[in-house]
């Protein structure tokens, strides 16, 4: 009997713990005006392997402690940062970049054509940052020239400029860079308690405009711990997921950015005929190699139904994962979704019908039944993943959600549809989304798609200015005959954009209005240089 | 009035009465959740947006979740899990016990062995060897129902091996071996029908511990996807909740879970009273 008490007993402290948090937790940290701590980056989260550029930080964000050749505006127009001028030979095979002349790193010592040789070499070197695939090598002409030769022309390769920031050569460590880095950024890294936070201090030599912050802390608290760690008022800033989108925080106000970010499902492109990649993942499945399953689906699943459920009305519909803002976008893309009788009517026509009356069709024995996998750690996925599979079965087609560690959907990836999110400000990702000769490869083109119109497309945006790349970009979405879009392919179910949502303090203003473009994973500090304090 | 003559009646049972009714009682709940959750089908559980984040009412006794999915069906359909898992846990755990008891009995050196696999297995935290377990057969609900099965054998084992060694030292047992008696025979006509006791009440008692053993693994993520309701998916889920003030999430599928382990105990320690000759007269 004596266990049963102390059940009882321990269930009630448990409650009343609970319950004296919640009463009393509300009450706020003191901060200093000119400090700012920070909770964001839900989607990136904490760096593995640190703050080290050629490992792969911030190659689509501001990268604070380093700093980049070229910058993007909130405009997504490109702007000089430690580059002076740059050119571009006619053949998109040569770029030449004259950087800033006396530019220091945080230790004093000075930022030369050799430091950015360096760096882009050694990135090339890891593949962890942006795709140099098509460098052969960057060579520093005297101390303020770079020249970057390419294997082929690269109209693209404009973008990795903005991706990679310089570290300096002298002093550069692989393996323990990324825990003590050094850069020219605008803040100086302090220190870095793993799992916790990092602590940066502002750059009294920076370059550029200085941030009004003195020092930034980030501290590593993702979903729930975030809206709690602003609820506490302990941070001046939180990205929480999208279910706490529309609660209330006292002395903050809710922020939502709209992204680039879209949620898309894979569809496996190619009959599941057995084979499988050199790692054995096996490839292909027969349902959804079906042209007649993936359109079904794009024409019967309503987005917006989807948008205000699982997104809490906070998203906005996408039928090719590209951002209605970014250059290349396709109008053309657009249909008109959640047509239940289009989607019948195309399941009809492939001969997909239901003779056993349980709901779902099947053809030849075969039931229109497939799994999609979700990463189990992400609320918004797996609210996607299942809005998803209950609409579908009103068309039909069953579809079984399933939540999975990113180390089990690799295995799967292949075969079943995947919940994936993408969105980027270069368009050569759609060149990894795409193009046949990557299938499978790594996250590149998960569905295996091949198709040599749009592949075709995609060469000769490479081979084209970058500006008049974009016609060429645009046509992979829907060239009038044949795309990626709904219309054409469909070798995706891209569900939505998914907007950003941050709590804000009332006295911060992280400067609405110069807000840059927000890529796959969040940039909410791509224009700290605009934010101030102001009276609440 | 009408009260007070229950009560009357009730006191005026015996015991043996009184505990049959209680065990009795206690099992029909039980059945009744297993048996409900199986009719549970899966449109009943499905999302409705508008309605999330509900506290308690009516229409939602238990409110609703994030998703606006009905909390009273999925916890009814967790605990059914629950149930299931530790009667298949128990059973497994039972048969796994009574075999190596048996085996322990056949010759000393098997005996050693017995003993030093109970010692082995009870050396490693319980949680430990569920979660390796799963994960080495895939992981999954199969993954999860194997593993607390495999991992309960224990306590009950060591009980049986001693009560077995007891019984040998017993003269009826040296004779019957001498009147050229099979080891089979007196297996079965003489320990059997002593240790019965010992392996029913065992079997109930693994029930909790098995019950709360699959609640900790699935709340700490292994086995089921985040969307399926177990009752340990539900409960990690409404921690994320709780910061929002959305107390209902936690409280009433834990007070489930908490009621169906003392259900557990209760119906033990009363059959306990019931075949335990020891303590008949309690």
């Amino acid at each position: 009997m004596n266990k049963k008490y102390l059940i009882v007993l321990a269930v009630v402290i448990v409650i009343g713990i609970i319950g004296a948090t919640m009463f009393f937790g509300g009450s706020s940290v003191d901060r200093n005006p000119n400090e700012l701590v920070t909770a964001v980056g839900a989607h990136g989260g904490e760096p593995e392997t640190g703050f080290d550029p050629i490992q792969g930080w911030a190659s689509e964000t501001e990268p604070l402690v380093q700093s980049t050749l070229l910058k993007r505006t909130h405009n997504m127009s490109l702007k000089n940062d430690l580059a002076e001028s740059y050119s571009v030979d006619d053949d998109l095979k040569k770029y030449t970049v004259n950087i800033k002349n006396g530019v220091k790193f945080h230790d004093n010592t000075t930022l030369t054509a050799n430091d950015v040789a360096f760096t882009y070499n050694k990135a090339k070197e890891s593949g962890a940052a942006a795709d140099l695939s098509s460098m052969v090598n960057a060579t520093a002409i005297n101390d303020t020239t770079v020249e970057f030769t390419l294997n082929d022309s690269d109209s693209t390769f404009i973008n990795k400029l903005c991706s990679i920031g310089i570290v300096p050569e002298d002093s550069y460590e692989n393996g323990t860079y990324g825990e003590n880095p050094v850069g020219s950024g605008p803040y100086k890294f302090v220190q870095w308690d793993k799992g916790q936070q990092v602590i940066l201090e502002i750059n009294n030599d920076y370059y550029g405009d200085k941030p009004e912050f003195k020092k930034l802390t980030i501290l590593f608290l993702e979903n729930d711990a975030a809206f709690a760690a602003a609820k506490n008022g302990e941070v001046d800033i939180a990205e929480v997921p999208l279910s706490y989108a529309n609660e209330n925080v006292t002395n903050m106000s809710s922020v939502i950015l709209d992204s680039v970010d879209a949620r898309g499902i894979s569809l496996p492109f190619l009959n599941d005929t057995g084979n499988t990649t050199e790692d054995g993942i096996p490839i292909g499945n027969n349902v959804t190699a079906d042209e007649n399953i993936r359109k079904a689906l794009n024409y019967g699943i309503d987005r917006q139904t989807l948008i205000d459920g699982a997104l809490n009305g906070h998203g906005s519909k996408s039928f090719d994962g590209i951002g209605p803002v970014l250059p290349w976008s396709n109008n053309d893309s657009a249909i008109e979704d959640g047509d239940s009788e289009k989607a019948k009517q195309f399941l009809k026509e492939g001969g997909w019908e239901d003779s056993d009356n349980d709901g779902i069709v099947e053809k030849n024995g075969t039931k229109a039944s497939f799994k999609i996998l979700y990463d189990s750690e992400d609320t918004t996925r797996q609210a996607i993943a299942i809005s998803v599979s209950e609409q579908a079965k009103e068309l039909g087609i069953e579809v079984i959600p399933e939540g999975k560690s990113w180390d089990e959907i690799d295995n799967g990836k292949l075969s079943n549809g995947v919940v994936w999110g993408y969105g980027s400000l270069d368009p050569s990702s759609l060149y990894h989304q795409y193009y046949g000769g990557l299938a499978g490869q790594d996250y590149d083109n998960p569905s295996c798609y091949n198709n040599s119109a749009v592949n075709q497309h995609m060469a000769q945006a490479f081979k084209t200015d970058i500006n008049a790349s974009y016609a060429d970009w645009s046509q992979v979405s829907w060239d009038g005959s044949t795309g990626i879009s709904p219309k054409g392919d469909a070798p995706w179910l891209w569900t939505s954009f998914v907007d950003y949502p941050y709590f804000v303090d009332n006295t911060l203003d992280i400067s609405e209005n110069t807000t840059t473009v927000q890529p796959h994973g969040g940039d909410i500090f791509g224009n700290i240089y605009d934010w101030k304090r102001v009276e609440s | 009035m009408n009260k007070s003559k229950n009560t009357y009646y009730f006191k005026k049972m015996n015991l043996r009465t009184k505990t049959l009714l209680i065990i009795s009682l206690t099992a029909l709940i039980l059945i009744a959740i297993v048996i409900n959750s199986f009719f549970i089908e899966a449109s009943s559980l499905t999302t409705n947006f508008p309605m999330r984040n509900m506290p308690p009412s009516f229409e939602h006794i238990f409110g609703t979740d994030w998703m606006g999915r009905d909390m009273f069906t999925r916890t009814l359909k967790g605990l059914g899990l629950s149930i299931q898992v530790g009667a298949f846990a128990s059973i497994v755990s039972t048969i796994i016990a009574v075999i190596l008891t048996f085996v322990s009995r056949l010759n000393k050196y098997l005996d050693s062995f017995v003993n030093w696999l109970i010692d082995l297995f009870a050396s490693i935290p319980h949680l430990l060897v569920i979660i390796l377990v799963s994960i080495s057969l895939g992981g999954g609900l199969f993954g999860v129902i194997i593993a607390v099965g495999v991992s309960h054998w224990t306590s009950l084992t060591r009980v049986l091996r001693a009560e077995i060694k007891q019984i040998n030292t017993f003269e009826y047992i040296a004779l019957s071996k001498s009147f050229g008696k099979s080891n089979l025979w007196i297996t079965g006509k003489h320990f059997l029908p002593l240790v019965l006791t010992q392996i029913i009440l065992g079997t109930i008692l693994i029930f909790p511990h098995a019950i709360m053993h699959e609640a900790s693994v699935t709340f700490l993520g292994f086995g089921l996807s985040p969307h399926e309701p177990a009752i340990g998916i539900i409960l990690s889920e409404s921690m994320k909740y709780l910061a929002t003030g959305a107390w209902w999430l936690a409280f009433f599928p834990g007070l489930s879970l908490l009621l169906i382990i003392l259900i557990f105990d209760l119906i033990g320690d009363n059959l306990r009273k019931l075949l335990d000759p020891t303590k008949a007269h309690e």
